[in-house]
């Protein structure tokens, strides 16, 4: 679908979007039945009258901090957000990479998964069929296409994701943070993929927290904050700016405001990687109560942080049905004074634990800071997820070893014998024939 | 807001989406299940023998020369693709929050797709019953054509309520447990266990409500393809060709509740991102 030269690719004009943030959770129907008034929300302008205009063949980074709307633009020009005023045109066709292996169904088989991954893409099942060789062996799960995903590494999750992803041969690309997943040779393949898709004449968008990718993909580069375009140029002149703004606005109040509404981080370190493993135990499958599990983060910094009061890695361990987290801990609680490695350099924290807790499905978040001030760098949100199947009979969220003595005069049966008949000293009421206690009782009452 | 030419187009474009998702629903179902398809046959079945034996052998419903069990199977398996299409659609936008956070497609394919692989459930159940109800009403092939166009209007009924549903349950998270009981009720405000006739005989002063009820059209006009016509006494009248006033009421059920189900769907869809 080749579009004439003049006529844009993407066209924004005036955006604003606007977030409802709930106090409480989103009301439902009983509250909002017994309780006539709105439920309480603060609005949150996420975009603020962004308007640009994206020519066919252009390479155009987004920058910014987080909070700063750069996600919530590429989202509308995704056309998965709607515009709350003003208006996104787009000129072709459009991909949009926010998740790797976004939808997959883990009892379905990598091939299964392949033509819907594709579908929901927007891939018609004849490309996907045309490409299918090529999709299974840039991932390299050939020898468990037929297996359900469910059963993947996730290191062969992902790649199979990045592989349908990149198979994708639209007109317009818009890329979220895709790149910032998976090791260096990972992001190395991602990359190359993008820049021929780019030499092709294609349109991309990427938003992006590693310059340097942006540096060598974008020839157009947006600088974001609070919403609004404040510079839209070079790439060169556009990262000066930007990285003179970061090093210059890290210490101001404005900067600590925009992290305390921003629960994302501000991305001065990544958690590169977070992998749960149970000893003994499939991790993907139930694992008993008490279970001993250890977590591996992997931690990349992406900006000089030395010397700011050193970093703390903390997990969170928590069940969604619950409001609070089961267990929150950080290495500086610890008094773990942790140097933050040169940029580009990881270091890896490693948590081990027991898994103290009663049946449930529990989500494992990553948590990324500065020691000191509090300020979040990253927060890798689910990034394990573990189901604790417990023996027990109780019911709540950690066993307390509770033993039960009744002292009942009526005699107490442990559950698997059987109490003998009240003639011999049994019950009055005989658990074997309630009916016919309940019965012999009413002429009585 | 996007004109609804182009979200058809949308909709069109997606067609590849919407057969996945459907095939989807149906190997997961039937993934690691022995027995498979049969499973959504064991439901209709049981519930078939405990209507029997409660409402032909205890309560002695008397039917003339027909038969209770292919009575009660022609209705509840109409009402089975609508309560379970409706009751898997409701919470699909909430369960599939991540999806629609990070992906663009036109939303209306997840209860599209629930609804459709119910139809396929739908069909299979009719062609494994078909031998009891040949055995017990006779063989009438001539009708085949009806049951495919009563089924495209059933499809078109349900997608309409199934959208409304899953549409209404982002804003009112405990819609989902509400419709649980709402069908309780409107089961039996549908002329699946009873006919129509007890009603008129019983308890006329309900009748205007019963028939106000789109479900009682939808398994009367199936119950005529599939049963024919029930009678208290004497010759219950085998399948026949349903009368025109069935198919302009159930046709105009059908298009008004996809319309506005789809309306809508779509005037809401657009927050769905936010919200879920």
């Amino acid at each position: 679908m080749a579009e004439a030269d003049d006529a844009p690719a993407i066209v924004v004009e005036d955006l604003h979007e606007i977030f409802r943030i709930y106090k409480e959770r989103p009301p439902g129907l009983k509250e909002r039945l017994y309780r006539f008034r709105r439920a309480d929300f603060t609005e949150f302008h996420a975009l603020n009258g962004v308007s640009l205009t994206i020519r066919h063949g252009e390479s155009v980074g987004l920058v910014g901090h987080n909070g700063s709307g750069k996600s919530t633009l590429l989202k509308c020009m995704a056309r998965i957000l709607p515009a709350d005023r003003g208006t996104v045109t787009l000129g072709g066709r459009v991909a949009t990479l926010l998740e790797l292996g976004a939808g997959f169904q883990p009892d379905l088989s990598g091939r299964e998964n392949v033509y819907l991954n594709g579908s929901i893409l927007g891939l018609t099942r004849r490309e996907i069929a045309a490409s299918f060789d090529s999709i299974v062996d840039f991932a390299g799960v050939r020898d468990f296409i037929d297996t359900p995903v469910r059963n993947y590494s996730s290191g062969m999750y992902v790649r199979l994701g990045f592989a349908i992803a990149v198979h994708v041969d639209p007109d317009i690309l818009l890329v979220d943070e895709v790149l910032s997943v998976g090791d260096a040779g990972f992001q190395e393949k991602s990359l190359a993929r993008m820049r021929s898709f780019s030499e092709r004449g294609k349109t991309v968008v990427l938003v992006s927290h590693a310059l340097e990718a942006v540096e060598s993909l974008c020839d157009r580069v947006v600088v974001l904050e609070h919403g609004q375009v404040i510079f839209d140029g070079p790439t060169e002149q556009a990262l000066t700016s930007y990285r003179r703004r970061l090093a210059g606005g890290a210490s101001e109040p404005a900067a600590v405001e925009a992290v305390e509404t921003d629960p994302d981080g501000d991305g001065r370190a990544r958690v590169a990687d977070a992998v749960l493993t149970v000893p003994g135990h499939d991790p993907a499958g139930p694992v008993p109560s008490g279970a001993k599990a250890r977590l591996d983060v992997d931690v990349r910094a992406v900006d000089d942080l030395v010397g700011r009061g050193g970093l703390t890695v903390g997990m969170v361990l928590r069940r969604p049905d619950l409001p609070s987290a089961v267990y929150e801990t950080r290495t500086s609680w610890r008094v773990t004074y942790v140097a933050p490695p040169p940029p580009g350099e990881s270091l890896r924290a490693s948590f081990e634990f027991e898994l103290n807790v009663l049946t449930g499905t529990y989500l494992i978040d990553v948590l990324l800071g500065n020691a000191e001030t509090d300020v979040v760098h990253d927060v890798r949100r689910d990034a394990a997820k573990i189901v604790v199947r417990a023996e027990e009979h109780d019911a709540g969220i950690a066993p307390l070893g509770v033993r039960i003595t009744l002292d009942n005069p009526e005699g107490v049966w442990p559950p698997e014998s059987e109490p003998p008949p009240m003639s011999e000293g049994g019950p009055r009421f005989h658990p074997a024939r309630p009916r016919a206690g309940h019965d012999q009782r009413q002429p009585q009452g | 807001m996007v004109a609804t030419p182009e979200r058809l187009g949308d909709l069109w474009v997606s067609r590849e989406l919407l057969r996945n998702l459907v095939g989807k629903e149906l190997k997961v179902r039937y993934k690691g299940s022995a027995l498979g398809f049969l499973w959504s046959l064991i439901t209709p079945l049981l519930m078939t023998a405990i209507f029997t034996v409660v409402f032909a052998t205890f309560l002695r419903i008397e039917l003339g020369d027909g038969n209770f069990a292919t009575f009660f199977l022609s209705g509840y398996l109409v009402w089975q693709f609508f309560s379970n299409s409706v009751n898997s659609s409701v919470g699909a936008i909430v369960a599939n929050g991540p999806l629609i956070r990070k992906v663009y497609f036109p939303r209306e394919v997840l209860p599209l797709s629930l609804v459709l692989s119910q139809g396929v459930h739908f069909l299979l159940a009719l062609v494994a019953t078909s031998p009891l109800i040949i055995y017990y009403r006779g063989f009438h092939p001539e009708l085949v054509p009806a049951v495919l166009i009563g089924l495209v209007l059933l499809t078109a009924f349900t997608a309409g309520v199934s959208m409304i549903f899953a549409a209404a349950n982002v804003g009112f998270r405990d819609l989902q447990e509400l419709t649980q009981v709402l069908f309780l009720g409107w089961f039996y405000a549908t002329p699946i266990i009873y006919a129509l006739f007890f009603v008129e005989d019983n308890a006329p002063q309900f009748l205007p409500l019963i028939r106000a009820n789109p479900m009682t059209w939808f398994v009367e006009l199936f119950r005529r393809m599939l049963y024919g016509t029930p009678a208290r006494e004497g010759l219950n009248p085998p399948p026949a060709w349903p009368p025109l006033e069935s198919w302009l009421v159930c046709g105009a059920w059908a298009v008004g509740a996809l319309a506005v189900g789809y309306w809508l769907f779509n005037r809401l869809a657009v927050t769905f991102a936010k919200e879920v």
